[in-house]
């Protein structure tokens, strides 16, 4: 590796020294200014990348623009395929002369023999009946030519970092005969050949809908002084550097389009052909959709730097369902204005995949979001506005804080499902936000502690995506147990304390890639406390935390007499002894409240170090109940039944629910009879 | 042809008068899905009488707290779902049994005593058991059916441009497969009720009898027993209506009653169409009176040698209504 030019070394200071704050929406609170742009050094030629601001409501470039797509497809609607070419201009901020070039090729991971395909088949998630015929898709590179430097078609060679899988074809490098020198740009023109097959895994198509996700050769991003280019696996999403995108959509006249960025053009073609042109300031990837019925609805929110769009795209047969969606979209952008910090993209754009296409909801992309949704969703029943609520959150955390999904999964799901939760406890009521139906309630919160606590020991919040045990430890670890461990966190900071920090890591962090200590260290200093001993036994351990109330009783102090008088309230004076336990090897503080049967209370607080502590008390009073964390913020203990202990049992609820039972049983007796 | 009406108002009258049969009917309904509840609310007493987290079900219904309670080590639903199964099945043994004595209680002009309802039962047991077969054999070809159409509904509702086809489908599919179930369970219901009235020891000859005298009458029959069908699921719907609409979570022995009176009701309805089968078969019985078979010991019609006929020749159904017809009751001193 050659050290980098002098003149570049200290073009870069002098341009890090001149250069404003790139983030001109300093916000009240921020506790640091967002980190400055580096621009490109001054003996450099002016930068291909444009510095466009069309598709923000912000005057100058929000990130450091490192690339430049420029694509322009056409879609064989009949097919499914697509051709296109690229243009893609990188400037080289790493520091170091680069020959080696990684690139993503995504829509190979859906074929069989694939790593992403081996993964699924080890967790079940396809199986001998997958159609194969069907699902296969392809992405060909067909020609690559670097700008001065030829065609290096031939150069292209496939690679499997992760796992050494030979017939992956998710990662491709190529190798340039000169290095691109840092602060210099490079020119790839590449053109390509996607098929895509049914819909898996977010992209593909359903009949006549068709979602583009991860459709183009992307380059990977060079971090933590390495190339970071991950396969294609079961369990990782995305992770790219930001720029420009300007996209050339040629598809037939009749289909509805939505895409990443904004819309700058349209044109009709004698064919029966339209190009439509996107342009995207300042994001990472590039999604979009066809559909020739969609319905199309848009709306206006006014955020604290401007107006944005809203427009959905919703499948016919839920149209009724447009204004429960907008509703909630409404809803999450004003909260994560006031709490977080603004949205600066002029347009979010919506989807409503079709029934059989649900593979393609629940995802998101930079400006561009799919939902779930069937015709028969009661309004009791949160399931939309929780995906849509999610997808927008991603904005945030994927979108512009953009960290690495292969590495660090859970700071963006983690962190979103954590944000998730508290937008929807605020819009419909804690215990409700998930569900408030017939009677059944269910929060979000609650539900991400239950399914935490079925594998709460398995793998550690930090483990590579796409090293966990299996599929399903993934998804409970990385978006529940981290939602959890936030919540938890709250408790011990404070909610506004806690808000304050995820404002300031936005604000600080957006746009630049950030990894786990950058995280944990705004928490430290925002709060102003030393939280190591809690990161390092939920963010980077295994340690289950679970207290019990082993046991609170009272016996009266004379017990040891003859002929003792009656016991008389008020009177007779009692020893109460409570006894804490802690079962799990997660060390937490706990509070302890006891409540006697004269109305006095006792509120301990433990560290929970040792392994039980004791309490007693000498009252003319018996103890009614002993609980641990009677406010029920620390999510994290996993079982909340032995957190309490009544004195006097109360058989309510096992008569309710061995009740139920008994009359599910007898209707399901019936139901036999009748075959008698 | 039978005369159809009021066999429903005559059967609600049989049951009314039986109702005996009902109440123990019932009454082992409860008790041996009491005794499957058992050992959860053993296990559920160990967890929730003393915890304040159980006040989440007790006093609403959190979902969240509900599934943190069955996903608890070693607490799984599956072997007490096991342990209800096996009682659910000793009812099932229990139904056909006394379906039997039951039918013989309809039928009989008098009620019956305790001994001559055990009786009764017993008498019949072997052949219900063996008709039970049978009609499961018919059941899986209906439940066949319907698993096609179920299977087929859920490649529309992926496939089809229709979104709601696949459900339509499946809604259509379910009430054709409930339609022939219910034919399936009319014709046997029909064949025990033969089977008590004649006493037929041949269950398969029985079935195919039934199955004509069902398709002969299908419309009477069919609509008497729908309608019936048809107070039984509004009773069961309209207890769930008012258990989830009125009633509140704290109130959970005035839930558990409101569903016991709807499970009383679908069961009464059950029995009511065996009534009514009876009442019905009853008239098919007077409209179609049986013909007497011949016996060796019986009086010849012609005297063999008799050179011409004499005041002393019984014509046929003077045979048949001397000829005495084997009834339980009657064999029993009244």
């Amino acid at each position: 590796m050659s050290y980098p030019r002098v003149s570049s070394i200290a073009a870069t200071v002098v341009a890090a020294v001149l250069v404003v704050p790139f983030n001109s929406m300093q916000l009240a609170g921020a506790a640091a200014p967002a980190k400055a742009v580096v621009s490109r050094p001054l003996t450099s030629p002016p930068s291909a990348i444009p510095v466009t601001t069309s598709a923000i409501n912000a005057p100058q470039p929000l990130s450091q623009r490192v690339v430049h797509y420029e694509m322009d497809a056409k879609l064989d609607a009949k097919k499914m395929s697509l051709d296109a070419t690229e243009v893609l201009t990188y400037h080289n901020f790493t520091g170091r002369p680069q020959d080696t070039f990684p690139f993503h090729l995504y829509l190979n991971a859906f074929q069989p023999k694939s790593t992403f395909v081996a993964e699924a088949r080890r967790d079940h998630e396809i199986d001998s009946d997958f159609d194969w015929e069907k699902k296969t898709a392809s992405g060909e590179v067909k020609s690559l030519e670097v700008d001065g430097m030829g065609d290096l078609t031939k150069q292209i060679q496939f690679i499997a970092p992760d796992d050494g899988n030979a017939a992956d074809r998710t990662v491709f490098q190529v190798k340039l005969p000169r290095p691109v020198l840092p602060g210099e740009e490079v020119k790839f023109r590449i053109s390509f050949h996607d098929q895509f097959g049914e819909v898996v895994a977010r992209t593909g198509y359903k009949r006549d809908f068709l979602l583009g996700g991860q459709w183009f050769p992307k380059v990977g991003v060079w971090w933590k002084d390495a190339w970071n280019c991950h396969q294609f696996h079961e369990t990782t999403e995305f992770f790219a550097d930001f720029g420009v995108f300007d996209v050339k959509l040629t598809v037939p006249q009749n289909e509805i389009i939505g895409a990443s960025g904004i819309e700058v053009a349209s044109t009709n073609h004698p064919d029966g052909t339209k190009t439509v042109e996107f342009h995207g300031d300042d994001i990472h990837d590039f999604a979009w959709t066809v559909q020739p019925d969609y319905r199309v609805f848009t709306d206006t929110f006014q955020s604290s730097t401007g107006p944005v769009t809203m427009r959905l795209l919703m499948q016919p047969g839920h149209a009724d369902q447009a204004a429960r969606h907008m509703k909630i979209l409404r809803q999450s952008m004003q909260r994560f204005d006031d709490w977080y910090g603004p949205y600066p993209y002029k347009q979010i754009t919506f989807v409503d995949p079709p029934h059989g296409g649900l593979e393609a909801g629940g995802m998101e992309y930079p400006t561009f979001i799919t939902g779930e949704t069937q015709w028969w969703m009661p309004d009791g029943l949160h399931l939309v506005e929780s995906v849509v609520e999610h997808e927008f959150g991603h904005q945030y955390w994927y979108g512009m804080v953009a960290t690495n999904e292969f590495e660090e999964a859970w700071m963006d799901e983690g962190i979103n499902q954590y944000t998730e939760a508290k937008v929807m406890d605020d819009v419909f009521g804690r215990d409700r936000s998930m569900v408030d139906l017939w009677g059944v309630t269910a929060g979000e919160l609650g539900w991400d502690r239950v399914g935490y606590t079925v594998v709460p020991d398995r793998d550690p919040i930090t483990r590579f995506a796409y090293k966990y045990m299996s599929f399903n430890t993934y998804g409970a670890i990385t978006y529940w147990k981290t939602a959890t461990v936030l919540s938890t966190l709250e408790k011990l900071i404070g909610q506004e304390t806690m808000r304050r920090a995820l404002r300031v890591y936005f604000t600080k962090y957006r746009f630049t890639h950030p990894s786990a200590e950058d995280f944990l260290k705004t928490v430290e200093e925002v709060s102003g406390q030393n939280l190591r001993w809690y990161f390092d036994q939920a963010v980077y351990g295994t340690q289950v935390l679970d207290y019990e109330i082993m046991k609170a009783s009272s016996e009266r102090t004379d017990w040891f007499g003859k002929n003792l008088p009656d016991e008389k309230k008020n009177v007779t004076v009692y020893h109460t002894e409570v006894t804490v336990h802690r079962k799990g090897d997660f060390i937490f503080p706990v509070d302890v409240l006891v409540r006697f049967d004269n109305g006095e209370t006792a509120h301990e607080r433990w560290d929970g170090r040792d392994r039980w502590i004791r309490y007693s008390y000498d009252k003319k009073a018996k103890v009614l109940s002993a609980e641990i964390d009677a406010d029920h913020a620390v999510g994290m203990d996993k079982d909340e039944f032995n957190n309490s202990y009544l004195s006097r049992g109360d058989e309510t609820g096992r008569h309710k629910l061995v009740h139920y039972w008994i009359a599910l049983q007898q209707f399901a007796g019936q139901l036999l009879a009748w075959f008698a | 042809m039978v005369d159809g009406r009021g066999l429903v108002s005559e059967g609600r009258r049989l049951v009314w008068r039986n109702q005996r049969a009902l109440w123990w009917l019932f009454a082992a309904n409860l008790l041996l899905a009491a005794l499957g509840a058992e050992p959860l609310a053993v296990k559920l007493a160990g967890v929730t009488d003393h915890s304040m987290a159980a006040q989440r079900l007790s006093q609403g219904f959190a979902l969240t707290t509900l599934v943190e309670l069955v996903s608890r080590p070693g607490f799984g639903f599956s072997s007490d779902a096991l342990n209800s199964i096996f009682y659910n099945v000793i009812f099932f043994v229990f139904a056909v049994f006394v379906t039997g004595g039951i039918l013989e209680g309809f039928r009989s002009s008098r009620k019956l005593s305790t001994a001559q309802f055990f009786e009764a039962c017993g008498h019949y047991f072997w052949r219900w058991v063996r008709q039970v077969l049978l009609f499961s054999a018919a059941m899986a070809l209906v439940l066949g059916v319907g698993s096609g159409i179920y299977s087929w509904s859920d490649t529309l509702s992926s496939d089809a441009a229709a979104e709601k086809l696949g459900f339509w489908v499946m809604v259509g599919g379910s009430a054709l497969t409930l339609l022939l179930a219910m034919i399936a369970r009319l014709w046997f219901d029909m064949a025990q009720v033969q089977i008590v009235a004649t006493d037929q020891r041949s269950v398969v000859r029985s079935v195919g009898q039934a199955f004509r005298l069902m398709s002969s009458n299908f419309k009477t029959l069919f609509f008497m027993y729908l309608r019936i069908s048809l107070i039984g699921w509004t009773a069961l719907l309209l207890g769930l209506w008012v258990w989830i609409r009125f009633i509140p979570a704290t109130r959970s022995m005035l839930s558990f009653l409101v569903l016991e009176l709807a499970l009383l009701a679908w069961l009464a309805t059950r029995l009511w169409q065996r009534a009514s089968e009876t009442a019905w078969y009853q008239r098919y019985e007077a409209a179609n009176p049986p013909v007497a078979p011949l016996m060796m010991d019986a009086p010849l019609v012609y005297p063999l040698a008799a050179p011409e006929p004499t005041g002393n020749v019984l014509a046929v159904e003077d045979v048949k209504q001397e000829m005495p017809v084997l009834r339980l009751e009657d064999s029993q001193p009244s």
